[in-house]
């Protein structure tokens, strides 16, 4: 039989997307690559997942694991013709306040746990500004942040199981409800694996206390020097945020203009910080935020009056990226991390970049985590345009690179990043990670040719890996 | 050349540690380029290897019959602190008290065990323990951001980086935790670290579940033989706050217990919400220690009686029931981790790619890897 007809037999034929149209659409994520698809399935449950990886496996198709295709390091857009499966039939969700924890299925929208639990008195801590349409498997296959992971930190810390489907099609529970579960912790490396390592059919992630006090404070600046100054500032008197983010005044009136959050668009920069926690601590932060501010020239600042203020302000930073479509067709949203003492510099030779290369550069970022993500608008249309694009970016990596930063702070490898890895590491630490996919999926059928660039793994170095019985 | 001159020039005075394992090939590498030497003479002549820190967790796991130990006391460097980047690097013979010490005097924690004895950086890792301040900092694992690890055949492999933020790549440093040098030896760690509260404060409570339902978000409650801790950090006016709530003595700073000790020592593992139940169902006689929101109890007895009963039902919960330390005989009469886990394919996979020779502490992980 052929694959289709085998996939049909397991998932019927409406949930089997072979139009020309069906897999155009599931070509590409919301970056700027895109790639063949040779069939489209929706599985509804961890068996379904089994079946199908067995059923394309036995094809010889690889396969391109799927959640809402927000993501925008090229993770869902297929390097080789692919089968792609659309996890976001599976929206399960079971929640267990007395454990603080919920079981979701990997299609469940981020968003939607957090309004679900709110009215107990929890939320899931990783926000990504795509949190309203990105779904938590694809939140746990990218290790996805969001300008609140600064104080509760990214995904990773909080998904305490995955329940996955291997490239045998065997489905596997790792971790657990309990802390510290016994053997090799291969929970924590499927996290952020981009799909390299399996199909995560099920997450059991933490549920954190909602914060009995907030405060959002927007603060306007002369220039970047000073919102940088004043967010290091803050991290250094050992004030840790619930969040620090920062925009440069052209990104600042392109949002303001897109939503009107109330931002100041005679700044050079502005800061958008909120503590959250204990009543009299918030009150004691807040304070703290001020008094850094004033010593870097604040020109500008407002503490968020009420609930209805607070939402404004964080729809205009969560607007940033659609924000943009008011001034080119096309974006391309980079993310880098630097260590957070080498922002003002890195900062300054990442607009020298965007000027030589003649690029409209735009900044919003986590200064409080060291996370960039410089966007530039431009017109895919135009012959060339992508390609300075790149060109563009590949520099901001390397000078990330050179500050003693990393490739990406949260976004993923995924395509885009992939050939730039042999900036940050040599033969050897490229062979492990090759080695360690290797031990997953000997065969390459998960999303290949991703995250790791061709040659990776090197046969000469270490002594042979014996084979037949070992241990 | 005979084995004993292949590692005569990494044999050195000061490997003389106290609680050393009987073996004649003891060496304590200067330097990584060291190890990475030692790792692959090791492979060639195909030794079993047990790495030695401080020697804290050494009970953990299957027993070993070392042909070479390594010592890693000489490799205590600080290689690099960002204090005001909030992170460090040291290499992982450094004891846990020392770069705790040394943190403290500008404000910092690594938050790692509280009362660490003569453990080490790296055997904390490679053991994958936490200290109780885990229920609000989160366990040792999401601190580590950047590891340098020797592989079994002597290959020097790095991933992560010294940013606290970072998807590039297959999480390696988080692997790294909790595998017991399966993969490698941690020769190198890049730590996330905190800001140490202004105020700290540990107050003893009648009912440590009630107070862990009243405190918000504390730094830890822990329950030790039936009274309960409380401990809060924050700024003064946040902690005061609290401890009116709490209705306990109050003492200033954090006063840790030490853990209980007894013939046999266990790390009890079971979901937050089944804490309570577990201390209930402890065999009498045991002495005991419980995260209260955490989960996790370490418990001392005079005997194994009443583990089976206790080990299947933890498991029966998602949890476990892991022998610590302990005579040698008790190793043979029960295994020391229970049913392993899923995934042990994918795990023996793992190993075999970066020790092949099964050089670093073979059979000490579940199911006999």
């Amino acid at each position: 039989m052929t694959l289709i007809g085998d996939l049909v037999e397991i998932l019927g034929p409406d949930r089997v997307l072979s139009e020309p149209l069906e897999r155009y659409l599931y070509g590409t994520d919301g970056g700027v690559a895109r790639g063949e698809v040779i069939v489209v399935v929706l599985p509804e449950t961890a068996g379904e997942v089994s079946d199908v990886v067995k059923a394309a496996k036995r094809h010889g198709s690889p396969i391109v694991p799927r959640g809402a295709g927000t993501g925008l390091a090229g993770g869902a857009a297929p390097a080789v013709p692919s089968v792609v499966v659309s996890l976001t039939n599976m929206k399960d969700i079971e929640i267990d306040l007395g454990n603080r924890t919920a079981w979701v299925g990997p299609g469940v929208i981020n968003l939607d746990l957090s309004k679900l639990t709110r009215s107990s008195g929890f939320h899931f801590a990783p926000d990504p500004s795509s949190q309203s349409a990105c779904t938590i498997g694809g939140n746990v296959a990218n290790n996805s942040g969001g300008p609140h992971c600064l104080a509760e930190g990214t995904t990773t810390s909080h998904v305490l199981a995955v329940e996955i489907v291997t490239a045998d099609g065997e489905i596997v529970l790792l971790g657990g409800p309990a802390p510290d579960p016994i053997g090799l912790d291969l929970r924590s490396v499927v996290v952020g694996s981009e799909g390299l390592l399996g199909i995560i059919t099920r997450a059991l992630v933490k549920l954190t206390p909602n914060p009995l006090a907030v405060r959002t404070i927007l603060a306007g600046f002369a220039t970047m020097e000073d919102a940088v100054a004043t967010s290091s500032g803050i991290v250094a008197r050992g004030v840790v945020p619930a969040a620090l983010e920062i925009m440069d005044q052209k990104m600042t009136r392109a949002v303001e203009n897109f939503v009107g959050a109330g931002f100041p668009i005679d700044a050079g920069a502005i800061l958008l910080a909120e503590v959250a926690g204990h009543p009299a601590a918030v009150e004691a932060e807040a304070r703290l935020v001020e008094q850094v501010a004033n010593e870097n020239h604040v020109t500008s600042l407002r503490v968020a009056a009420d609930e209805v203020e607070r939402a404004k302000l964080w729809l205009g930073r969560k607007s940033a990226f659609g924000a943009v479509a008011q001034l080119a067709p096309d974006y391309y949203l980079h993310d880098t991390v630097v260590p957070r003492t080498q922002l003002v510099a890195t900062m300054q030779k990442i607009y020298e970049i965007a000027e030589r290369h003649g690029v409209l550069m735009l900044n919003v970022f986590h200064a409080g985590d060291g996370n960039l993500h410089p966007l530039v608008a431009f017109d895919a249309s135009v012959e060339g345009q992508l390609d300075i694009v790149h060109a563009a970016m590949e520099e901001v990596a390397k000078v990330c690179i050179e500050a003693g930063g990393a490739l990406s702070g949260e976004h993923g490898i995924g395509l885009e990043k992939r050939d730039l890895m042999p900036l940050l590491y040599n033969e050897a630490d490229l062979d492990a990670q090759a080695r360690l996919r290797e031990a997953f999926d000997p065969d390459g059928l998960f999303n290949p040719q991703k995250v790791l660039p061709a040659g990776s793994r090197c046969a000469d170095l270490g002594r042979p890996i014996p084979t037949g019985a070992w241990l | 050349m005979t084995i004993a001159a292949a590692f005569a020039r990494y044999v050195r005075s000061a490997v003389a540690d106290t609680g050393l394992p009987e073996c004649d090939l003891m060496v304590a590498p200067q330097t990584i380029d060291e190890l990475e030497h030692i790792l692959d003479l090791a492979s060639e002549h195909q030794l079993k290897a047990v790495i030695w820190g401080g020697g804290s967790h050494q009970g953990f796991g299957g027993r070993i019959d070392p042909d070479l130990v390594v010592a890693t006391s000489q490799l205590n460097r600080l290689v690099d602190w960002q204090p005001e980047d909030f992170t460090v690097t040291v290499e992982a013979g450094m004891r846990v008290s020392d770069l705790e010490d040394m943190l403290a005097d500008r404000g910092q924690m690594a938050v790692l065990p509280e009362l660490p004895g003569a453990a080490t950086i790296g055997g904390v890792m490679a053991a994958g323990v936490s200290g109780w301040r885990r229920a609000r900092y989160g366990p040792t694992r999401d601190r580590v951001l950047e590891v340098d690890l020797v592989t079994g055949d002597g290959r020097r492999v790095r991933a992560g980086g010294r940013v606290v933020k970072n998807v590039t790549g297959f999480d390696l440093p988080r692997l790294a935790v909790g595998s017991f040098g399966s993969l490698g030896v941690i020769a190198q760690a890049c730590l996330k670290l905190w800001p140490e509260p202004s105020t700290k404060v540990t107050v003893s409570v009648a009912d440590g579940d009630r107070a862990l339902a009243t405190a918000y978000r504390p730094t830890a409650v822990v329950e030790a033989d039936g009274v309960a801790k409380v401990y809060l950090g924050g700024t003064e006016a946040e902690v005061d706050g609290q401890v009116e709530s709490l209705d306990g003595t109050v003492v200033s700073g954090w006063s840790w217990e030490p853990e209980p000790t007894g013939v046999v020592g266990w790390s009890l593992r079971v979901p937050p919400a089944s804490t309570r139940s577990a201390i209930e169902r402890l065999p009498s006689g045991w002495r005991y220690q419980a995260g209260l929101g955490v989960g996790e109890i370490k418990a001392a007895s005079v005997d194994a009686e009443g583990a089976a009963g206790l080990r299947a039902w933890a498991e029966s919960q998602g949890g476990a029931l892991v022998i610590v330390s302990g005579p040698a005989a008790l190793y043979s009469d029960m295994d020391p981790w229970g049913t392993p886990p899923p995934g042990l394919k994918v795990q023996r996979e793992l190993i075999r790619r970066f020790d092949p020779c099964r050089v670093v502490n073979p059979g000490r992980l579940p199911g006999g890897l």
